[in-house]
């Protein structure tokens, strides 16, 4: 009890107005910001990887193989911070063994499986199998049989076998692209369906989740390829990178507009919550929300994309601006999940009092676990980048 | 059947051997994980009703109470008291039933009990018995005036704030603070005693707040006047003003 006392009596000082007791402290922190923040920038660099093989947008090619990878490592990832969350991470596997398809959370193991098995995993094997044998030809010792048993032994190089491979890799996208969809809509539809909270229930919520998703797919991919190339001494596709500025603009747009017209919608109807909401985007959220998110995140980097698409700039001033907007982008959208997650539990069910979400460094949901979590997906992806080269120069003929 | 074989592209027959791999390992894993009588009555295993009923027991429950204190619990049926359980206060005594005489249930005497209920806190509903235990009573047990099997004591509260903590704390906050509560309701004894069927009256003419608001009120002068005349004169007072804390806006 007394140690319970100290830890919330620091926190007291920081409530304002009337809170219940069971709201002073908040139960979801960094760790639930990161688990959309990750599903999201999955759905993102799938979205991004099918415009390649489904929409046949030919300056995206340098950046698909890199997208897929980007996509698998971050998905492995993106559990992790639900189940550290947990107090007995072990009994997740029960809602994938006992499903209730009455339940949202549980549903979604199936998503989350169909995606990684059936789309993800499934469309890299297709995309590389002729590669990975040919790999696997030249290759010697544990490596060699790495590859042989990532393409299942398979040895089939035939014109006919390559042929079927790029169907089947363009059949996955098309079914991909609607899972994709479900997959991050689901985790909006997670937040959007909590009907007690006002900041959350929005039918809008999912595809909110899901354009926001799409823009940081985007962004970090055109991050990862404009950091790796240089350090791999290429030279950066400039066509590539104006095609991805490109697509990150117009998904800003839809973005940008859905997330004014949820802000409009709530501001006409004007529900009972409508001040302690106000409040709360103009105290607690205020530098998170307008300041970064909107402004920093989403204003500032358009107008530096527009400015790029309008003015005829060289070439290396327009990478620089591409890189901070990306950068940008990026830092908005986490604050966007943040902004949700955090946001939705700081003001009390009482409309009446706002709470302060005060973050840890060590333990499990402090700020040192959640960098961790966020740096695994990158030293995933240098892993698989070393056993499936996305590059142009280690395809083979 | 061997031609037929032949069509199939190699990734498919791989693939379809990686998939029955995994359904069997599924459906494997899945038969050892759940338990045999998962779902036989509902999501969840049946045998856990027997487990938690081969649990050992604790709390004998209120009939068993009543069968050899029936008088009591005809007293506690008539108070406020009567959807509490016996052991809600004496604690789990299904031993006293088998050994009346070696175990005593218990009998909570001392004044940090009964605030664990009515102790002020005002997320609790409006009416519902709520005391300062610092300044109530303060050197007397509760069951010296409450019985606590029927605890409306015999001579009733005095002040409205008893019950009202909410109310009073918020006026005591007020421009209001220092006006007795009968000065705006008029409350009968019976409501001391049954709250719900007697209940209290409120102002409903615009004239008895202008007693002291009015412009030609004789009241002092740095009360707030207003026109009743003009002063949106097709609403009660207290339908835009919060009369126990007017200044709220």
């Amino acid at each position: 009890m007394e140690e319970i006392i100290q830890h919330l009596t620091p926190l007291l000082r920081d409530v304002w107005g009337y809170i219940f007791p069971n709201e002073v402290e908040l139960h979801w922190g960094l760790l639930i910001v990161l688990y959309p923040y990750l599903t999201g920038l999955v759905a993102g660099a799938f979205i991004l990887a099918s415009l390649v093989k489904v929409f046949n947008v030919k300056e995206l090619q340098p950046t698909y193989r890199l997208a897929m990878l980007t996509a698998l490592s971050f998905l492995l990832v993106a559990p992790l911070p639900l189940l550290a969350h947990l107090g007995h991470p072990e009994r997740a596997l029960e809602i994938l063994v006992t499903p209730n398809s009455t339940s949202a959370m549980a549903m979604f193991g199936f998503v989350y499986a169909w995606y990684l098995m059936a789309v993800l995993c499934l469309e890299i094997w297709f995309e590389y199998r002729k590669d990975i044998i040919h790999w696997a030809e030249k290759e010697k010792g544990i490596k060699k049989w790495i590859h042989r048993a990532i393409s299942l032994f398979s040895k089939d190089v035939s014109e006919a076998s390559v042929k079927f491979d790029k169907k089947w890799v363009k059949i996955i996208t098309i079914i991909g692209i609607p899972s994709a969809f479900l997959l991050h809509g689901y985790v909006g539809f997670i937040f959007g369906s909590i009907k007690a909270n006002p900041w959350w229930s929005s039918v809008l919520m999912p595809i909110v989740f899901l354009f926001s998703a799409i823009v940081s797919g985007i962004g970090m991919v055109l991050i990862i390829y404009m950091i790796v190339t240089p350090f791999r001494g290429k030279t950066l596709d400039i066509a590539c990178l104006d095609k991805l500025a490109s697509f990150l603009f117009y998904v800003m747009i839809i973005d940008f507009t859905l997330e004014s017209l949820d802000f409009i919608h709530r501001v006409y109807e004007s529900e009972e919550s409508i001040k302690i909401l106000a409040y709360l985007v103009s105290d607690k959220l205020f530098v998170s929300l307008v300041v970064i998110q909107v402004i920093m995140g989403m204003l500032i980097p358009l107008g530096m994309i527009a400015v790029m698409k309008i003015m005829k700039s060289p070439a290396e001033l327009k990478k620089m601006i591409y890189f901070i907007a990306a950068i940008l982008v990026e830092i908005g959208i986490f604050t966007t999940r943040w902004n949700i997650v955090i946001g939705g539990q700081l003001f009390s069910k009482s409309f009446r009092g706002l709470t302060v979400y005060k973050m840890t460094f060590f333990g499990l949901e402090g700020l040192l676990a959640g960098l961790a979590i966020l740096a695994l997906p990158f030293v995933i992806l240098f892993v698989l980048t070393k056993l499936l080269p996305p590059w142009e120069e280690a395809k083979t003929n | 059947m061997k031609n037929f074989l032949s069509k199939i592209p190699e990734q498919v027959k791989r693939l379809s051997v990686l998939l029955v791999i995994i359904v069997i390992g599924f459906v494997v894993v899945t038969s050892y994980l759940v338990p045999k009588d998962f779902g036989v009555l509902g999501h969840y295993r049946a045998s856990a009703v027997q487990s938690n009923a081969n649990k050992e027991m604790h709390y004998a429950g209120q009939e068993l109470c009543a069968s050899c204190h029936e008088d009591i619990l005809k007293t506690k049926m008539q108070g406020y008291h009567k959807n509490l359980s016996c052991e809600v206060c004496h604690g789990p005594s299904l031993k006293h039933t088998d050994e009346p005489d070696q175990f005593k249930p218990n009998k909570p005497r001392d004044r940090k009990f009964c605030p664990i209920c009515h102790e002020y806190n005002p997320s609790r509903p409006t009416g519902f018995p709520q005391i300062t235990s610092a300044s109530h009573n303060q050197r007397k047990i509760c069951v010296t005036c409450h019985n606590p099997h029927n605890p409306t004591p015999p001579q009733t509260p005095k002040e409205c704030e008893a019950c009202h903590g909410e109310i009073a704390r918020t006026k005591s906050f007020s421009a209001h603070a220092d006006i007795p509560c009968t000065r705006c309701h008029e409350a009968s004894e019976k409501h001391k005693l049954m709250p719900r069927e007697y209940l209290p009256t409120k102002p409903v003419k615009r004239e008895f707040c202008g007693g002291c608001h009015a412009t030609d009120a004789k009241s002092a002068p740095e009360i707030p006047r207003i026109d009743l005349a003009t002063h949106e004169p097709r609403y009660v007072c207290w339908q835009c003003h919060y009369p126990h804390l007017p200044e709220a806006k």
